[in-house]
């Protein structure tokens, strides 16, 4: 039986009040984008479900990609059919056929205030209908298939079959980061999960060639064409970091170079992120890790900058985030062996809780803001749009 | 563009191409196939079978295996006549510093068939030292594998001693991997039983190579499945690109007098700077002389890390090999300096610069220059 729409329950929807519109539109609007590449697909929304209309588009094809798209928490495979009971009654039984198990229940709802018959009548004769014409007997509690139906003013409308969403908020709805991106495990990992939270991420690279090895920058990129598929175009600025990491390195005790690495890091994604309009730091810290990763060290490391600094894998341990790496596929692009600017200045001995106060004694031995000036300065843009590196336009930041 | 990274693989000569795409184009026929495209193939086949021998003075005593190269030759070679010939007995003796192709296989043989290896030593000059060889020789011998120039540090065996003392052990073969020898330099090829080689090292087209063997000898084919190649290797034969091959060889031998003085003469001249840098550098190779060609040279860096300076070259356009790119997780050492010098740290960090025919004195001084700046800017590991 062929399917007509698919119907789209919004995702954290009921914890929004007065933003309701913004998220069906801005999740219309992605949703519209996502499914450009099936043309005869419309897309159109109320205040309770989107519609993507099917025509001659692979229903799979079409559900797989929006599985990727944020703010969906569910969809279904619907039948329109004739608000005739008769009528909705063949169908549903065709419906049924279709599917396998061996108990099934209807799950009635009346839009239409006025249809002849209330939820539970249609309950009960569709629910008869179908026990005479079948072998499957009924399970309220515990069925195999579900068989819903909604009578609408136009319509009824039947399904046998969901699909879970990616769930969260529509991307785009809150706001934007400066993500961190080493090209390890974590930070591609991170991203994601700002993604599906409706976060749109500009990231942010600090390369240290020759220490670090240009390959990893193809790595960048590839890990990028994997998020592509959740935000279409993401810009990834390299931060030439040579010079700066040089400098701690030969002023700053072994012990305290990592936490002033990431002071500086810090100094440099405000700075960068303020002439791309983000509203905050993203990274894939997640607590204890390593050193620079205790709490003691995020507090050491926080105190250079005011700008929110969040870190969605915080309390997710290392297996749950190779588990959702290998989920979405950036995992076989971050093993890949490269150095990255953390591991060739890595110290034998990290101080695990660095003090504040020494921070900023190490660092007045140089002058480390017009380093952390120069950085911000000389950043080079990279565009991924779609899975392809686009030749960025030239740098103006006075339109934005 | 740079580029001393030719034990890796050099660039196709332009006659080895123009071969390539002419063989291609009119002799593209299978040449197992029995009409006259494919006679026609089968012709051009035979021909650089019975050059390639010719130019290396085997003609009456070799046969040639043409493969996909020198890591297929090995594989083909070791395993297919330690396996023919087991009851001859189960003991095989090659070298620590052999490449692996060579290593591999050989572990191989021991773990899944019960062959006994042992490994010869290396002396401080990077090869093995004739006489270690004598004691292990014995009847229950059938297999003795030693490469002629070692790919690291360009180290020459002396494979005609070494030849000698297995010839008085008529059921042991000789196999000599010449990967990094052939076309540079006269080997005692007569005294060999199985010699393979690449022809992506001197200018060949990659994928192509050879195993070449003693015409009494027989093996088992490790590709099954047809009867090219007289059964050895089944396979549609790559024509054109051992077309190439020929072409290339014949080339290089031809040239291969100017050619070693050029790179002698680059050798030296790299050498005799970078010794003078007694603080920063130490030479794994040695100077020119009988146990060294001057095709490859390999030191390591005592303060800086390897990888970042082949790093900050490949920056500059001068492209060197360091063992790896590798990562502090993944850390992997070169064997073969680690046997030479017993030093991980020195194995960690060793570069190898390796020269071709067209390699100049004016790239090795720019080379230098850079070089040079580079350690001087670059941080210590």
């Amino acid at each position: 039986m062929k399917c007509d729409y698919i119907m789209i329950h919004y995702g954290e929807l009921s914890t929004k009040g007065e933003n309701k519109k913004v998220f069906i539109s801005r999740l219309t609007r992605n949703i519209r984008h996502a499914i450009k590449s099936f043309p005869n697909s419309v897309v159109t929304s109320d205040r309770d479900h989107a519609y993507v209309s099917i025509g001659n588009e692979d229903p799979s094809a079409l559900i797989t990609r929006l599985q990727d798209v944020s703010g969906i928490y569910k969809m279904s495979l619907v039948y329109k059919s004739s608000k005739d009971i008769e009528e909705i009654k063949e169908n549903a039984l065709d419906l049924l056929k279709e599917e396998e198990g061996k108990t099934f229940k209807v799950e009635a709802k009346r839009g239409d205030k006025h249809y002849p018959l209330d939820s539970y009548g249609i309950s009960c004769a569709l629910g008869d209908y179908l026990l005479d014409h079948t072998d499957k007997k009924v399970d309220v509690h515990n069925p195999d298939i579900r068989i819903s139906v909604d009578i609408r003013d136009d319509f009824a409308y039947l399904s046998s079959h969901s699909y879970l969403g990616e769930g969260g908020y529509p991307l785009g709805m809150n706001g934007r980061v400066m993500m961190l991106l080493s090209g390890g495990i974590d930070s591609p990992v991170a991203s994601y999960m700002l993604l599906r939270r409706g976060v749109r991420i500009d990231c942010l690279h600090f390369a240290s060639p020759p220490y670090t090895s240009s390959a990893v920058i193809d790595k960048l990129k590839d890990i990028l064409k994997v998020l592509n598929v959740y935000q279409e175009d993401i810009k990834l600025n390299i931060v030439p970091f040579t010079k700066l990491q040089e400098a701690i390195y030969k002023y700053v005790p072994e012990p305290y170079c990592i936490t002033v690495m990431r002071r500086m890091m810090m100094r440099i994604a405000e700075g960068v992120a303020k002439n791309d309009h983000c509203l905050g730091i993203a990274t894939g810290e997640s607590i204890g890790q390593v050193a620079s990763q205790t709490l003691d060290s995020m507090v050491t490391i926080n105190a250079v900058t005011n700008f929110p600094i969040i870190r969605p894998l915080a309390t997710s341990d290392k297996l749950t985030i190779i588990g959702v790496a290998k989920k979405i596929g950036t995992y076989d692009i971050s093993v890949r062996p490269f150095e990255d600017c953390c591991t060739i200045f890595a110290p034998k001995k990290p101080k695990t809780k660095p003090k504040i106060s020494e921070a900023e004694e190490y660092e007045a031995k140089f002058d480390y803001a017009s380093l952390v000036q120069e950085c911000i300065d000389n950043v080079t843009p990279i565009m991924m749009v779609g899975g392809e590196e686009k030749i960025f336009p030239k740098t103006d930041n006075s339109d934005k | 563009m740079i580029y001393f990274d030719n034990a890796a693989t050099t660039p196709a000569l332009k006659c080895a191409l123009d071969a390539f795409v002419k063989t291609n184009v009119e002799t593209f026929g299978n040449s197992e196939s029995n009409h006259a495209v494919g006679r026609a193939a089968s012709k051009a086949l035979e021909g650089a079978r019975e050059d390639i021998l010719e130019m290396l003075g085997l003609s009456s005593t070799h046969s040639l295996v043409f493969t996909s190269g020198a890591t297929e030759s090995n594989n083909l070679a070791l395993k297919g006549a330690a396996i023919k010939y087991a009851k001859r007995g189960k003991k095989i003796i090659t070298t620590v510093a052999e490449h692996p192709s060579v290593l591999r296989p050989l572990e191989e043989l021991k773990d899944l068939f019960g062959f006994d290896v042992s490994y010869l030593p290396i002396t401080k000059e990077g090869i093995i030292d004739p006489n270690e060889l004598k004691p292990k020789m014995d009847n229950e011998v059938v297999l003795v594998s030693v490469m002629a120039v070692n790919n690291e540090i360009g180290s020459y065996n002396k494979i005609e001693e070494i030849a000698k003392i297995v010839r008085l052990f008529p059921k042991a073969i000789f196999h000599v991997d010449a990967t990094q020898a052939i076309g540079k330099m006269n080997l005692p090829y007569k005294n060999i039983d199985l010699l393979s080689f690449s022809a992506h090292k001197f200018g060949g087209v990659k994928g192509t190579g050879a195993l070449i063997y003693k015409k009494s000898l027989n093996f088992i084919p490790v590709n099954a499945g047809g009867e090219q190649e007289k059964g050895f290797r089944a396979g549609t034969v790559n024509v054109p690109g051992m077309v190439a091959m020929d072409v290339a060889l014949k080339y290089s031998l031809s040239k291969m007098k100017e050619s070693e003085a050029k790179e002698k003469e680059i050798y030296s001249f790299i050498y005799s700077h970078l010794i003078t840098e007694k603080e920063q550098i130490i030479m794994n190779s040695l100077p020119l002389g009988e146990s060294q060609t001057p095709f490859v040279m390999n030191f390591s860096l005592i303060k800086k890390k390897a990888s970042v300076v082949v790093e900050a070259l490949s920056n500059k356009g001068i492209y060197v090999s360091s063992v790896s790119a590798c990562s502090s997780k993944e850390e992997r050492s070169s064997y073969v300096i680690e046997a030479l010098t017993g030093d991980e740290e020195r194995a960690e960090n060793s570069i190898r610069l390796s020269f071709s025919p067209s390699s100049s004195m004016e790239e090795a001084k720019e080379f230098l220059s850079a070089f040079d700046t580079i350690l001087s800017e670059v941080n210590d590991r």
